[in-house]
């Protein structure tokens, strides 16, 4: 009796699972095989779809009429630099406030930890003066500069680095090491995990951001993957196979890297939601 | 040559006090980048833009204060009200519904099902695609004429064609359906690690005492992921406030500004419009909200504990 129960419990999950499976993939391989219809070649019912002609034609138009490879690699170096960065800011301000007393401590920490409940959103419209005031619109460091110095990042590190035993500290320091070989030689190479759950969310973040880039870099050549996309997109209203091969090109490459590091990235994501 | 005792203790003393400042002036190193950065992009644009809200700025810099005016005409600016209630609106129903499915779906992937793993990669695959993808798929794929879901829906003998997007309704639902697609992924994996911490032993008892899959779920599962499920909820809440790209992209606000949300009414404002001081009074009022929610986050975990 109970058996029969637990089987059909368990065809209920399988059915569940396959039909969201279903619709969570449906649409991606709908993009995926429409990009391959050539332009104007009328896609409009689901026979369509499936009988030929088919062609690379999109794939070769996107490459030739859009800087998409600069895209990708814009998108690319602005988020390996911003992640260098946070993870190297956020670490030794963590590392200060873990392991040092100091003159103006709760002050510059409160003042910090405020900033988790400040929404980016709520202050585009002065960054976009200061950027201006600073001839620093459309520029890779418009990207950069404002989202290294992350409250999140930094008290994600600091909780990390609470944890560590502090007697290492007391032995290092009898040793005559100082801070900053603490921090370099020690607490850092013992919070690789954080790290990486603090790397890969921040990568991701900066591989994403929209509306800030949106709002700060106008030209083509400096744009990234989520400013580039609907760039190149509004100028092909009617014809929906092209945007579709340019979807496909700028998303294979991501998900290839999701595949290789999934376990990573994952674990680094709820490592960074949980804690944060 | 023997030092006396006070000697030794006056120099110990200074050293120590000497050590004591070096030890201040490489913490205070430590700190400088992030201070500087965070001075300079975020605390300096925070105040910046609140002294922006009290004036009638424009794009080319002739400002001239004017008070509480930016603040009036916003609370008599009936656009700021629709698309307020527009963001509330999403918040309420987006919501519960991702978070709910969030959960659901940690469930199913948590199973022992056979490919567990590649459920739980699919429903997770979407999140490290940029908007500006999703959105444009899934233009695609609501397109009226062309779309890859009124060809199915041909499929099963409607004629008419069905206007996804142009309907205020319809075109909300698109919106947290996309949204769901979208981000359900994070939720899930969030949830999955909570399942995860909890230990069989608990399961296998209530199994010991007769309680069958469901009892379970409701006794066990839902009590011991409380603390996940505030903490999601909320991260929840304040990301749907923050609703704008998606919903930019994929309808423009339309039809007619049924599906304007506040941060686009601020973009729009600021850099369509480039009136900066109602913008900034708008996000400040935005700021507010989003703080008053903090705040009544950091009280219920605080209350858990």
């Amino acid at each position: 009796m109970k058996e029969k129960k637990l089987n059909t419990g368990r065809i209920l999950l399988y059915v569940c699972a396959t039909v969201i499976t279903a619709v969570w993939l449906i649409p991606l391989l709908w993009v995926l095989l429409i990009s391959f219809k050539p332009s104007g070649s009328g896609v409009i019912s689901i026979e369509t779809w499936f009988t030929p002609p088919f062609s690379h034609s999109n794939y070769i138009y996107v490459f030739n009429n859009a800087p998409i490879l600069l895209w990708l690699w814009n998108s690319t170096f602005i988020a390996f630099i911003t992640t260098i960065l946070v993870l190297l800011i956020c670490s030794m301000a963590a590392f200060a406030f873990s392991n040092g007393r100091f003159p103006g401590y709760s002050p510059m920490f409160w003042v910090i930890l405020a900033g988790l409940m400040v929404p980016g959103e709520a202050f585009l419209v002065p960054l976009y003066i200061l950027f201006r005031d600073l001839g620093m619109l459309d520029t890779y460091q418009a990207l950069v500069l404002p989202h290294i110095a992350v409250p999140f990042g930094m008290i994600l590190l600091k909780q990390f680095f609470d944890g560590l035993p502090k007697e290492l500290y007391e032995a290092a320091k009898i040793d005559g090491c100082g801070i900053f070989r603490l921090l370099f030689v020690i607490t850092l190479p013992l919070s690789r995990s954080a790290l990486a759950a603090l790397g890969i969310f921040t990568f991701l973040g900066s591989w994403k951001e929209f509306i800030w880039p949106f709002i700060s870099i106008t030209s083509a050549e400096k744009m990234t993957i989520p400013v580039g996309i609907p760039f190149f997109n509004s100028e092909y209203n009617e014809d929906v196979t092209i945007p579709m091969a340019a979807n496909v090109i700028v998303s294979v490459p991501v998900i290839i890297v999701f595949l290789i590091f999934q376990k990573q990235i994952v674990k680094g994501i709820s490592f960074s939601g949980i804690k944060g | 040559m023997a030092l006396t005792d006070t000697e030794l203790a006056r120099r110990t003393a200074g050293g120590k006090m000497k050590r004591k400042i070096s030890e201040y002036f490489s913490y205070y190193l430590l700190l400088l980048p992030f201070v500087f950065f965070y001075g300079a992009f975020t605390l300096y644009p925070l105040v910046h833009g609140f002294i922006v809200s009290f004036y009638d700025w424009k794009i080319l810099g002739e400002k001239q204060f004017i008070g509480l005016q930016n603040y009036i005409k916003i609370f008599h600016d009936s656009v700021f009200y629709s698309s307020m209630w527009h963001t509330i609106l999403f918040v309420l129903i987006s919501t519960p519904v991702i978070v709910v499915a969030g959960f659901l779906f940690a469930c199913i992937v948590h199973q022992p099902l056979r490919g567990k793993t590649v459920y739980r990669l699919v429903f997770f695959v979407p999140i490290v695609l940029s908007v500006s993808v999703v959105a444009s798929v899934w233009s695609a794929v609501l397109d009226s004429h062309t779309g890859m879901l009124n060809s199915i829906i041909k499929l099963f003998g409607s004629k008419g064609e069905i206007l996804w997007l142009s309907h205020p309704t319809l075109a909300w639902l698109a919106v947290i359906v996309i949204t769901l697609w979208w981000t359900v992924g994070f939720n899930m994996i969030l949830y999955l690690a909570g399942l995860q911490e909890i230990p069989d032993e608990l399961y296998e008892a209530a199994k010991m005492d007769g309680a069958n899959a469901w009892k379970s779920l409701l006794y066990i599962t839902i009590p011991a992921l409380n603390r996940i499920t505030v903490l999601i909820t909320f991260l929840q809440i304040i990301a749907s406030f923050k609703i704008f790209s998606q919903v930019y992209l994929v309808t423009q606000g339309g039809p007619a500004g049924a599906t304007r949300t506040i941060i686009q009414y601020i973009y729009e404002e600021a850099f369509k419009k480039y009136s900066f001081g109602p913008a900034s009074a708008m996000s400040y009022i935005f700021c507010f909200v989003l703080l008053i929610i903090s705040m009544i986050q950091l009280r219920i975990s605080k209350e858990r504990e």
